[in-house]
């Protein structure tokens, strides 16, 4: 217990992966990040001090930043944020050397795949008009409610506000769905992530082949124009397949 | 290297490269991945986390009168005759649909006691014509 660094884990990989030397990871300053291997099968991992907290948005930025840098190459398990073994010797005869069939197979099911997120955001004014013309109702509270204090109408104002969320949630799902099937074609895995933001229009993982990004590329930028001026559309990737992994350690979708 | 996330390409359409802003890896990493406690017990070190709680709470009163503000704000002015349609045309042009204009032209004179129905709200669109939203 008086020990003061212990090894931070990012994720797990094909046993032949190396790493560039240049790669920094969690930690300030940061850790040098290295290869701990078991056999066919690898962890990638860096000296952390145990004294400081972890957790800067820096720190969540290499952990990212690392897992997504080997995930454009190979296929790698990304373990959550904060995955902390005492020694070397911990990670490669208790981490890998215990699990060493169940993650063999796991990197094989995500190999020569790598994870995408688009991400859309509507744009305030035009999703917020385009929820008007379409509900009557909504239109004659916000009627109801303009010209007057804001004090004496909250209950109408919450109402009304309450409303327009719940339209949204019907556009997010609608939007979502012609998302997904228009990845349908890429046969992949998706995976359709909760809100984060109350303006969100898409947010959505798949598990995509890397030859077949360019197609993906293409969806997406159909789906852009398609909605330019009301919805903006991002594609995050190629990430480490976090929506992938389960602690069962099947791939699901 | 550290934050090496590849821009997604320029193959149009949603134009320049995106790179991950904290707010997105802090979506992706911090519920997702394989859990380390369910391979190590033994070697296993708890080290102390910084709360992190970027959730936006997606419903909540907060946003309920944020919601109800920006919709006032909107430019559908009554004085306006033509408002609301105005914005809708504007809107198709930017890619929303068509098929919703006919529900606004519709809305304000015939149908006040249904939502939603798209096609009897086109077929009386003609006789909504002279009221458009001067009466919502």
């Amino acid at each position: 217990m008086s020990q003061r660094s212990a090894i931070y884990v990012y994720g797990i990989v094909p046993g032949d992966v190396e790493v560039n030397a240049d790669i920094r990871g969690v930690g300030d300053p940061q850790g040098k990040v290295t290869v701990a291997r078991h056999q066919d099968i690898a962890a990638l991992v860096s000296k952390i001090d145990l004294d400081r907290p972890l957790g800067r948005p820096e720190d969540l930025a290499a952990h990212a930043g690392v897992l997504d840098s080997v995930a454009a190459e190979v296929a790698v398990l990304p373990l959550r944020f904060g995955a902390v073994v005492s020694t070397m010797d911990g990670v490669a005869d208790e981490l890998l050397a215990g699990n060493r069939d169940e993650f063999g197979d796991a990197l094989r099911q995500i190999e020569g795949k790598a994870e995408f997120v688009m991400r859309g955001r509507y744009a305030e004014e035009v999703i917020l008009a385009e929820i008007l013309a379409e509900h009557l109702r909504l239109r004659e509270l916000r009627e109801g409610i303009a010209n007057r204090l804001a004090d004496a109408t909250r209950p109408e104002r919450l109402a009304l506000g309450e409303a327009i969320s719940n339209a949204l949630d019907g556009k997010r799902n609608a939007d979502s769905r012609i998302v997904t099937e228009r990845l349908g074609e890429l046969d992949c895995l998706v995976n359709v992530r909760e809100p984060t933001h109350e303006l969100d229009a898409v947010h959505i993982a798949c598990l995509v082949y890397t030859a077949r990004r360019a197609d993906l590329e293409r969806i997406v930028g159909e789906l852009a124009r398609q909605w330019e001026g009301r919805v903006n559309l991002r594609l995050l990737g190629p990430l480490a397949p976090y929506d992938f992994v389960t602690t069962g350690l099947s791939v699901s979708g | 290297m550290t934050t090496a996330v590849q821009p997604a390409g320029d193959s149009g359409g949603f134009g320049r490269p995106s790179s991950s802003s904290l707010a997105d890896v802090v979506d992706t990493i911090l519920d997702k991945g394989l859990v380390i406690d369910a391979y190590v017990r033994v070697s296993l070190v708890g080290i102390e986390l910084l709360t992190i709680d970027a959730r936006v709470v997606v419903a909540s009163v907060d946003t309920y009168l944020r919601f109800a503000d920006a919709v006032n704000r909107l430019d559908i002015s009554d004085n306006e005759p033509k408002g609301l349609p105005d914005l809708m045309e504007d809107l198709n042009e930017r890619g929303g649909r068509a098929r919703t204009k006919g529900a606004i032209e519709a809305a304000g004179e015939k149908v006040r006691d249904f939502i939603d129905e798209a096609t009897r709200e086109r077929r009386s669109a003609g006789r909504g014509r002279g009221r458009k939203d001067g009466d919502q």
